[in-house]
């Protein structure tokens, strides 16, 4: 306890320095600017924002880009209330009731609650994180080669279970992703693999231009054949803050979403996704009236959007922990990390003491930030809502040139977002979801090393990874979520769950 | 609606978008198992660069075989339309910011590096093309708006090493004018002819506005 909270402390020292504050304020205002666009989500938000904080020092821009993960996360949820598009998957469920709120004039306290409500759990997961944060890094030191690959096995194997369509579609979209990532020098014998002999291959296929490629240019390109004409709509957004009644309402829904959310979150292969869905059935089920969900009841944006937070920061539990992304946007904060040289794992926490304290502490201040700035400046946000698409996504095509250039100066990597916009478009129309190509690809690297490691001590021995306990139950958990998943039954629930 | 089931059954595709999907896949497995045809494979052991690639070009393709053969033999999507105009327009705005942000040159081609004051606007207006509603003038003073802000973001602020203006341009200029200053002036010179244009076309302004659509899956 009294480690637990000289390591806050420490973190707290870190982030409350004049510089870190001000990167989080930043972060957290060009991310809820980038998020709030409608089509745009928090994963295309972060890679068009990732090569402003490059510049930094590995602990600012780890903060800054915290900060863009929230403000966007929050930015999703806003379009979710206001305009009834919903961000991402995880805010598709605020539309429901968030949506209703606001036609009935009171915009301003689904905003309200949202924020709160996300603020509380923001608290609640980073007092977790710190807490499980050194115990897991223990765990994960006593990993080998055979256990860090079988979980890595797992996570991919949880990331197809949790992803919506066909799940024959998602087990090739990893596939996919896992070969794209050996594109490019073997880093054992130096030979080069599927370059077509260009040179700018020979480092591999950049994290970043795949994830522009596939999550900015791609989405354009989706977006445009999904424009609709509107009339331009004067909402009124009433109060801000919740009055008595509303947080008597909200106040229990805010702590189970809270729980609900960090728990899922902790799940290798993006479990945030299930919390706000899990939080939304729960309200409902245990409403004394749940004919009113639907209608506008506060309950329905105050629980999912505390899980959807809640879970957003847990899911950086294994990233910290383990070194291992669970989702598509802690694959790009490995991407950031490894730009800044930080190879993501249980060792940075005891190579880079600050780096691990500053980023939890920074967590809960970007989560107060949000809660400072947004409230006021909702007024602002729901002017961007009015910039009509064909006005907007030429100014974010632009925006992804610049910072895709600038991070290696290479017109070739301006190229290559074209190139993968036009492989996401593909894709898209072909029925595939590109986030577990992502995830693919950025555990691809770290899959074939621990492979070839554990088989290098093993002598070829495929049985290493039955013989070792550990990674014998955690590929036993993959088989049997996998079995799971393809049973009819569970299949039809999952397709509920997703529907909702 | 029912003819359709009808028609669709009789035919030899029951679901176009996975049969096409089915079949990009084992393309690209095709083009990898290809690529890495002359790698050593190495043994279990002492793995060589080609045998993850293989074993995983294998997946994919079978992937694609399944994916195919489900798309005949069962129901499912048909492939949506296509729309051209999208990614040509946006392709050609990328492709024209790659070739001009600096000097390039492809056989007898060469372009001097016109910097982001030509880029930046050269994508924004050749992106806007990308839909049937796009109008030169807002999409000029969008990017007369926009790429000053840009500028001073990651030239100025940022300090990015990214090229801002051509070379040429500061040739022509005073000497004693350092590179900032050049480009905090040509930032304001771009900012008020926005500005002006914005301010000239204000009685033209339509009440409606297009948006993206929610997507009916989710």
């Amino acid at each position: 306890m009294n480690e637990l909270i000289s390591n806050l402390s420490l973190g707290f020292g870190v982030a409350a320095s004049m510089q870190n504050l001000g990167l989080a304020f930043m972060g957290c205002l060009v991310g809820t600017l980038i998020g709030v666009l409608p089509g745009v989500g928090p994963i295309a938000t972060i890679a068009m924002l990732l090569p402003i904080t490059f510049g930094l020092d590995p602990v600012g821009a780890l903060i800054m880009l915290a900060g863009i993960y929230y403000g966007a996360q929050y930015g999703g949820s806003t379009t979710a209330i206001l305009v009834n598009i919903p961000g991402e998957a995880t805010s598709v469920v605020t539309t429901l009731d968030g949506h209703q709120m606001a036609r009935q004039g009171r915009a301003g306290v689904a905003l309200g609650i949202a924020a709160i409500g996300s603020f509380f759990a923001g608290t609640v997961a980073t007092v977790i994180i710190a807490a499980l944060g050194a115990p897991l890094t223990k765990l994960a030191l006593i990993f080998g080669p055979a256990e860090y690959f079988s979980l890595m096995v797992m996570g991919l194997v949880f990331a197809v279970v949790l992803a919506r369509g066909s799940i024959l579609k998602a087990v090739s979209m990893i596939f996919l992703g896992v070969l794209l990532s050996t594109v490019g020098t073997d880093l054992e014998t130096g030979q080069e693999r599927m370059t077509f002999g260009l040179q700018f291959l020979t480092d591999g296929i950049d994290f970043a231009v795949l994830a522009m490629g596939v999550f900015g240019v791609a989405e354009i390109l989706r977006n445009l054949e999904n424009t609709e004409t509107r009339d331009v709509v004067r909402q009124a957004i009433g109060r801000l803050l919740p009055n008595r009644d509303d947080f008597r309402q909200a106040g229990p829904s805010v702590v189970r979403g809270t729980f609900i959310g960090a728990i899922l979150g902790i799940l290798p292969g993006n479990g945030a996704v299930l919390g706000p869905f899990a939080s939304y059935t729960i309200e409902k089920k245990i409403a004394k009236d749940p004919s009113r969900f639907g209608r506008g009841a506060i309950e329905g944006v105050a629980g999912p959007e505390s899980a959807n937070n809640a879970g957003a920061q847990t899911s950086f539990i294994p990233l910290l922990t383990l070194g291992i992304p669970p989702n598509a946007v802690m694959a790009l904060m490995v991407g950031a990390m490894t730009i800044h040289g930080i190879v993501p794992g249980p060792q940075v926490m005891t190579r880079n003491p600050d780096l691990f304290w500053g980023m939890i502490a920074s967590m809960w201040i970007g989560n107060l930030m949000l809660l400072i700035i947004n409230l006021p400046m909702v007024g602002m946000w729901v002017r961007l809502l009015k910039v009509p698409y064909h006005l907007m996504f030429p100014a974010i095509l632009m925006f992804c040139c610049i910072g895709i250039y600038s991070i290696n100066s290479l017109p070739t990597d301006v190229m290559f977002i074209g190139v993968f916009g036009l492989l996401g478009y593909l894709l898209i129309k072909f029925g595939f979801e590109p986030a577990p190509l992502l995830l693919g690809f950025v555990l691809g690297k770290l899959l074939e090393e621990n492979l070839r490691r554990a088989l290098i001590l093993s002598r070829g021995s495929l049985e290493t990874f039955i013989d070792r306990p550990v990674s014998a139950g955690l590929l036993l958990v993959a088989i049997v979520l996998l079995a799971l998943a393809l049973l009819p039954s569970i299949r039809k629930g999952r397709d509920e769950v997703f529907t909702e | 609606m029912s003819q359709e089931r009808v028609r669709e059954r009789r035919g030899l595709v029951r679901s176009s978008q996975n049969l096409a999907a089915g079949l990009f896949l084992v393309f690209i497995a095709a083009l990898a198992l290809w690529l890495t045809g002359d790698l050593p494979q190495g043994r279990l052991g002492a793995m060589g660069p080609g045998m993850l690639p293989d074993w995983l070009a294998y997946a994919v393709g079978l992937c694609g075989l399944a994916l195919a053969g489900s798309g005949l033999l069962k129901e499912g999507d048909s492939l949506e339309a296509w729309g051209l105009r999208g990614p040509f327009f946006v392709i050609l705005a990328v492709v024209a910011f790659a070739v001009t942000i600096r000097p390039f040159s492809l056989g007898p081609l060469v372009i001097p590096g016109l910097g982001m004051i030509v880029a930046g606007p050269l994508a924004i207006v050749i992106g806007g093309y990308a839909t049937s509603e796009a109008q030169f003038r807002p999409l000029l003073v969008l990017a007369l708006g926009l790429t000053p802000f840009c500028m001073v973001l990651f030239g100025d602020l940022l300090n990015l090493p990214i090229p801002i203006f051509p070379q040429a341009l500061a040739d022509l200029l005073p000497a004693t004018w350092s590179q900032k200053a050049i480009l905090r002036l040509l930032a304001a010179l771009m900012v008020l002819a926005a500005a002006a244009m914005h301010l000239s076309d204000r009685g033209r302004k339509s009440r409606k506005i297009d948006v993206v659509r929610q997507p009916e899956e989710i």
